[in-house]
């Protein structure tokens, strides 16, 4: 085990020090053996994938663009707009709403994920019981999200639900289920975002406790540190690349899923839930006004890439992102 | 596997963390797992028995979950009724077939990049990872409207061809990992020993093997979970197991034994593949950035 995690440790990384194994390479490298060109093997190995992504990336991404500027209609030619569509999102509540919902939703799900996920690591790192709980708890990640929601919607069911029995005996619901309040709807939605991806950031700190050198806790212990203090000065800024890792990964699956969110509200109770990218799904799908739908899309899509930005910015060298203690900041790449 | 060396914690303190730890892991261990039992569990029983509820309060009155006398009719009228057959085919079609094309394509493009060196490559990088990442949603809106125009809307190859937007990146960028890892001396070696460049090439699949085989099973899982892509891109032609799930919920009559013995079905296949990959799931799962 020792062996792969320190291999691990350059998975991401791994471009950085790609640069120095194949510029040191190229010297002897490839070509060196064999006559023919190293360029053309190389690039003919490559291209079939790079054709194929691009054609389902590039290509819509460029018709993305050229929607969000037409009328699109299923029965007509598409009628240009200019920037209308956008134009019009400003004075639209449901998308400035939308965005704050998934705010609020991702801080939800991301606060109490991460202080149920690192509380959970820690209480398993090195307990007995350690492998069979971990496995147990995979068991969630690999269900069908839209399957999750429609258990979830069975248990919060007002009249034979269990977790809405729970709920009512434990006093903080009453006989309306937690999916019909306006109130109480959003955390109807993050409850099963947590219950079915705590596990992740659990297994995520875990992989980094394992990293946490023995000796500095050791050492700290000898000192007269407690736990809770080992924890805050040594294992915390251990796990905190990784815990960065996990925060960014989840923002961004927040922003990817919401098939849950399909099942369990649909956006209602009113728009209690119709967090931005549920927002654009009845645009598109259940309205087809797929050119506001592009618009909406499209901001969706510019949010994510800078999140990607600062995303591939951490995973190139989590060390030194711990040091400079945040990744506000590095957006530009 | 070395037994890691556990540092024993010795204050008042700490004896009342370990108590609450425990109680706060069982409860946890228990909302994690409920959902799973009462799906089972209700997907085996009677309506009447489905819908009996202790009241509220009555705690002890919840064991009474367990006394049901298990049937498999609502499993037996699923493929009888509304031939989830037809569907669990779509989805074993589209899931494998997608992740045939992301770890075969993505298997040459990943030892390419591991091997080679080129201007651009991390802009190269960051295309493929943001394609992963990108929110369905968002990629569904022009990629439903330029599978309308050739007409894949509602096919299998359509759904494969969606499904590939998402786990040809992700075979990519988790296969040169597993290149990287491999030293390229061997390669070397080969050739010293006049062997193609190809041949070379086709000489270290073998110690990649298990790697791909695990990525192949997690492209098959993010196909057969997905929802979203379905449900817009097969809807007509081609409804997977997720959708016609969801689909059994109507107005005016939801057929919860039903549906939950099609989560069951939609889950379990599943389950079963995950544990078989335990080990790469959470790399899988975080594009590599955190392996176990």
């Amino acid at each position: 085990m020792q062996k792969s995690l320190s291999a691990s440790r350059a998975s991401f990384s791994a471009i950085e020090e790609d640069h120095g194994y194949a510029a040191r390479r190229l010297d002897y490298g490839p070509g060196a053996l064999n006559e023919e060109p190293k360029r053309r093997y190389h690039i003919l190995l490559m291209a079939p994938a790079i054709v194929t992504l691009a054609a389902i990336t590039i290509y819509p991404f460029f018709w993305l663009i050229y929607m969000s500027l037409h009328k699109v209609s299923v029965a007509r030619s598409d009628r240009w707009v200019g920037l209308d569509n956008y134009a019009r999102l400003f004075g639209d509540v449901k998308f400035t709403d939308g965005w704050l919902l998934l705010l609020k939703y991702s801080a939800l799900c991301l606060t109490l994920e991460i202080l149920i996920g690192v509380a959970l690591a820690v209480i398993l790192n090195g307990s007995r019981f350690e492998k069979v709980l971990v496995t147990v708890f995979l068991m969630p990640m690999m269900m069908s999200p839209v399957v999750a929601g429609l258990v979830w919607y069975y248990l919060y069911n007002g009249t034979f639900g269990w977790y809405h029995w729970l709920f009512q005996s434990i006093g903080i619901l009453g006989e309306t289920s937690i999916l019909a309040d306006i109130d109480t709807a959003m955390w109807g939605i993050v409850i099963v975002d947590v219950w079915q991806w705590t596990p992740l950031i659990t297994l995520i700190t875990l992989a980094g406790l394992k990293r946490v050198p023995q000796d500095q806790l050791e050492a700290n212990m000898v000192d007269g540190a407690g736990s809770l203090r080992n924890f805050f000065t040594v294992s915390l800024p251990n796990i905190y690349p990784f815990l960065l890792i996990a925060i960014l990964l989840r923002f961004m699956d927040n922003f990817r899923f919401i098939d849950h969110i399909l099942v369990l509200t649909g956006g209602g109770p009113g728009n209690a839930t119709r967090i931005l990218p549920v927002y654009l799904f009845d645009v598109s799908f259940q309205f087809f006004k797929l050119g506001r739908g592009a618009a909406i899309a499209f901001t969706l899509l510019i949010v994510t890439i800078i999140l990607g930005m600062i995303l591939v910015r951490i995973f190139d060298d989590p060390k030194k992102q711990a040091a400079s203690g945040g990744a506000g900041e590095t957006t530009d790449d | 596997m070395a037994s890691r060396e556990i540092v024993q914690y010795d204050s008042g303190l700490s004896r009342v963390f370990k108590v609450l730890a425990q109680v706060f892991l069982v409860i946890y261990l228990i909302w994690t797992v409920s959902p799973f039992i009462i799906m089972v569990g209700s997907s085996m029983k009677d309506l009447l028995e489905a819908f009996t509820l202790p009241r509220v309060g009555d705690w002890l009155g919840a064991l009474s979950f367990f006394n049901f006398s298990p049937t498999f009719k609502h499993y037996v009228a699923l493929f009888a009724d509304e031939s989830f057959g037809t569907y669990l085919g779509n989805s074993l079609i589209a899931s494998v077939g997608s992740a045939i094309i992301a770890v075969v394509l993505g298997t040459s493009c990943a030892y390419s990049m591991s091997r080679y060196q080129f201007r651009g490559k991390k802009d190269v990088f960051f295309w493929i990872i943001s394609t992963r990442m990108a929110p369905v949603v968002a990629v569904i809106v022009p990629l439903y409207a330029i599978f309308r125009s050739f007409g894949l809307v509602g096919t299998l190859p359509g759904l494969i061809l969606a499904y590939t937007t998402f786990n040809l990146p992700f075979a990519i960028w988790m296969l040169k990992g597993f290149f990287d890892n491999v030293p390229y001396a061997i390669e070397e070696a080969a050739q010293c020993d006049g062997a193609t460049r190809l041949r070379a090439t086709l000489q270290i699949l073998p110690l990649v093997a298990p790697g791909i085989g695990a990525f192949l099973v997690l492209c098959i899982l993010f196909a057969w979970n997905d929802f979203l892509f379905a449900t817009i891109i097969g809807s007509g032609g081609a409804k997977t197991l997720p959708v016609a799930t969801k689909e059994l919920i109507q107005p005016q009559n939801v057929q919860w034994g039903k549906i939950m013995a099609a989560g069951v079905v939609t889950t379990a296949p599943m389950m079963l593949l995950g544990l078989l990959i335990r080990r790469y799931l959470v790399a899988g799962l975080t594009m590599g950035a955190v392996k176990e």
